[in-house]
């Protein structure tokens, strides 16, 4: 995964964790213009069963990636809503819930 | 943070307050999730801006400002 590309040939890529797990698609990308980085994966249709949210769409942090192909490939991890406190940077990004990484499962 | 989408279709300047064109894609670095160009689909002729394919390659660490407009750093085009 050493490579650079256009970043709309994320949009539509399906997610899934390591362990075949299906976890969502990429709707759109989010990105932190101060630290000029990708900052997360915005989700839109996401899988209820491993994710705790109500909110129409849901923001995976962009660290959890490990690679991108014909489909994108995260780390298995459990996900939770990030505390109200920190979430309020991302208010403006409307119908989305950042989520965090809370434990990793081996 | 804005969404990538957001930034479509946006109108990109140069700090003189030059039109370069309309924001067409970004390129990114898939490993590390770093932008490296922002790619604007040419309205003025700017012989300073690299071009690829008749887009310009404008390295994303001469932009300055994203709100309404794209604003480019004149002096910092150069690679």
């Amino acid at each position: 995964m050493d490579m650079i590309s256009e970043i709309s040939s994320l949009f539509g890529l399906n997610v899934y964790t390591d362990k075949g797990i299906y976890v969502g698609k990429v709707e759109d990308v989010v990105i932190d213009l101060e630290k000029r980085q990708i900052r997360g994966l915005a989700l839109k249709e996401y899988n209820k069963s491993i994710i705790d949210s109500n909110a129409s769409g849901v923001i995976l942090p962009y660290r959890i990636v490990k690679s991108v192909g014909d489909i994108i490939i995260v780390k298995d991890v459990f996900w939770v809503k990030k505390s109200e406190e920190s979430n309020k940077e991302s208010e403006e990004i409307k119908g989305f819930e950042e989520l965090e990484q809370v434990i990793e499962v081996e | 943070m804005i969404l990538a989408k957001s930034l479509s279709k946006k109108v990109v300047l140069l700090s003189d307050g030059t039109v370069v064109g309309r924001v067409y894609n970004l390129t990114v670095d898939l490993r590390t999730g770093l932008l490296v160009d922002l790619i604007v689909k040419p309205q003025t002729e700017i012989p300073e801006i690299v071009k690829d394919d008749g887009l310009y390659v404008i390295p994303f660490d001469s932009v300055k400002s994203i709100s309404d407009y794209v604003v480019v750093d004149r002096k910092r085009l150069r690679r």
